[in-house]
């Protein structure tokens, strides 16, 4: 027997209207992630990649298709998605190139607001995000607020809020892309290891070809279609 | 999580700056209504406090304070005369520029019908009630005189006696109070060149007194004050008064619907129209800033909704904030009213029913420019995040 992907997008579509013209920004899109499986997403830009990433995210709803979480339907066209906040904060966890975080808040309390959202009382919440926090490397950081911290260890707090409510989906946009290449590589290295230990399965779209070894799939897009989807660091299989 | 208290934190100085600004806008709305309940006050005192029931003035006249009034010299026997009246007392005031120590001053002197009146009505800071008929003087600190000073007022010395505080006319000069006597001498004074005319237009010289028999004088005497029995009728009073023709008599009421709504009107008007100018100059800065600090944070509120914030924690969030601007502003600006104000020339009532009214303006306007912030809040899309 399979187990239910965490993430199913079937036939995703999306369209936006310019002008007189309609743009499809994603044509067709399917795929699936696992539990445990980091995904990279790769293309060129305008490719599609953050289309998908809004519409997986519900952020966004399809103009056709549907999206999928853990076998529940969430999200299929004309869907309101504001209603879906509460899905979303228990579900899906979000990483961007910029890390977002709240400026006049500590790291810990970037951190533990994504929990105390979630209704966790605020004694909890803080010291699960010290320990969040401290597994990242971060614990002697908690008390900074973010202006005090560099590009990676604001990234790595924007992880741990991802993480607060260990959520079985993480999706992440170009997290590495104002990162060197040691730190980059240590966020995928992070995503990684969240993988294999939490068993969440992460979706990264990302331009950086450095760290693909460290995915268990890569999927191309191009004009809003997959292109070509490769199984593990080494094999590439063309559509 | 607060989230409005850590803003506030992070953000202090910018928080105190615009509490401060905020602040100042409500200091000068309560300087207005301050001053306007200063300028009602002032020019009520004297009817409020020297506790006349009725005032006899001249004949189709509105005064003493609404326009001139002189009654004759014996027109307080003739009250006194009058079934139902308690106590009769003249009543002189007149305003006066004087030399003191090389200092120009002003006053507004004040007439006591000694002995019957020593001023027992008038708040004394220091000193004492007149005692002597003559040349005795009690006088507010805002005219720059102090205890035992001796002031030349017409052709006397005067000794001042005693010192009052916040005790002014309609015009804002300190009250000098002194006997009705010396009050009258103080106001026949005449200039050289006054006797000189007057003495050629009645066809006489020779050397005499400035201030007595040489020349016609009009009587000084602007109304006789009235206190009735106790039980006596008022119409009939004010009937007989009437009946003679050469006199008007009002009562305290009316004196005071003629200051606020004669005399007073075009300033209070002009006051209160700047107040309603201000508060809504505030209404429009209050709500500019919450609306700025809200556009300032849509990228951090667009983050909140992608991390699945409730809209009441944004909401909550703007709201918190402008309440805590609206309740910074209103302490320092009431702080820095108290600090203020007392140096004005002009007294600034700060009424805690008027500061209250204030609050609820302030209120008011933080509820609305809460409004408008928390509209443009639940506007913001989770995704803008990543624009």
């Amino acid at each position: 027997m399979t187990a239910e992907p965490i993430l199913s997008v079937r036939d995703a579509t999306r369209h936006y209207r310019s002008g007189d013209s309609i743009v499809k920004a994603l044509d067709g899109v399917s795929l699936d992630i696992n539990a445990g499986e980091l995904v990279a997403i790769l293309g060129p830009s305008g490719s599609g990649k953050s289309t998908l990433l809004l519409i997986a995210g519900l952020l966004e709803p399809p103009t056709e298709g549907e999206v999928r979480i853990r076998g529940a339907l969430v999200s299929k066209a004309g869907e309101e998605l504001d209603r879906l906040r509460d899905f979303r904060r228990r579900n899906i966890g979000f990483v961007f190139q910029k890390a977002n975080l709240i400026p006049f808040l500590t790291a810990s309390e970037n951190v533990a607001l994504a929990m105390e959202i979630d209704d966790v009382p605020a004694r909890d919440a803080r010291r699960h995000a010290e320990r969040l926090l401290a597994g990242l490397g971060l614990g002697h950081r908690i008390g900074n607020r973010p202006s005090r911290l560099s590009g990676g260890e604001q990234q790595r707090v924007a992880i741990a809020r991802a993480l607060a409510n260990d959520p079985t989906l993480i999706l992440a946009d170009e997290p590495t892309a104002a990162l060197d290449g040691v730190r980059g590589r240590q966020v995928i290295e992070l995503f990684r290891q969240i993988a294999d230990t939490r068993g969440a399965g992460i979706v990264v779209v990302t331009h950086d070809p450095r760290s693909l070894d460290l995915f268990d799939r890569t999927i191309e897009l191009t004009d809003g279609r997959v292109v070509g989807e490769r199984a593990g660091p080494d094999r590439l299989q063309v559509l | 999580m607060n989230l409005a208290f850590k803003d506030v934190k992070y953000n202090f100085l910018r928080f105190l700056l615009t509490t401060a600004g905020v602040g100042f806008l409500i200091m000068a709305s309560t300087g207005m209504v301050g001053l306007y309940r200063g300028i009602v006050g002032d020019a009520l005192l004297v009817v409020d406090k020297i506790g006349a029931d009725l005032w006899v003035v001249q004949g189709g006249r509105a005064g003493p304070f609404s326009e001139s009034s002189a009654v004759s010299a014996n027109m307080d026997r003739r009250v006194e005369g009058i079934a139902g009246v308690s106590v009769v007392r003249r009543f002189v005031q007149i305003s006066q520029q004087f030399s003191f120590e090389g200092r120009d001053l002003r006053a507004s002197i004040t007439g006591l019908d000694f002995p019957k009146d020593r001023g027992e009505w008038v708040e004394l800071q220091r000193g004492r009630y007149l005692t002597a008929g003559h040349f005795e003087a009690i006088a507010d600190e805002s005219i720059g005189l102090s205890l035992e000073d001796r002031v030349r007022l017409g052709q006397d010395d005067y000794l001042i006696v005693g010192l009052t505080r916040g005790m002014v006319d309609a015009s804002g000069d300190g009250l000098m109070f002194v006997t009705v006597n010396d009050a009258m001498a103080i106001a026949k004074r005449r200039t050289s060149e006054e006797v000189l005319l007057a003495r050629n237009a009645a066809g006489r010289t020779g050397a005499a007194d400035a201030s007595e028999s040489s020349v016609p004088q009009d009587s000084k005497i602007a109304a006789v004050l009235v206190s009735l029995d106790k039980g006596a009728n008022e119409d009939r009073v004010r009937a007989d008064v009437l009946a003679w023709g050469d006199a008007n008599i009002l009562s305290r009421a009316d004196q005071r619907d003629l200051l606020l709504n004669q005399r007073l009107w075009r300033l209070r008007l002009q006051i209160l129209a700047f107040t309603g100018v201000l508060l809504v100059v505030m209404a429009i800065v209050i709500s500019l800033i919450i609306y700025m600090l809200t556009m300032e944070k849509l990228h951090q509120i667009a983050m909140l909704k992608l991390i699945g914030a409730r809209n009441s924690v944004i909401v909550a969030m703007i709201a918190q904030q402008s309440f805590l601007i609206g309740a910074g502003a209103l302490v320092l600006g009431l702080a820095m009213s108290k600090l203020v104000f007392p140096f004005f020339p002009r007294r600034v009532v700060i009424d805690p029913w008027d500061f209250a009214g204030l609050a609820l303006a302030v209120g008011a306007v933080c509820a609305f420019a809460s409004l408008l912030g928390i509209w443009r809040a639940l506007k913001v899309r989770a995704q803008e995040v990543l624009s």
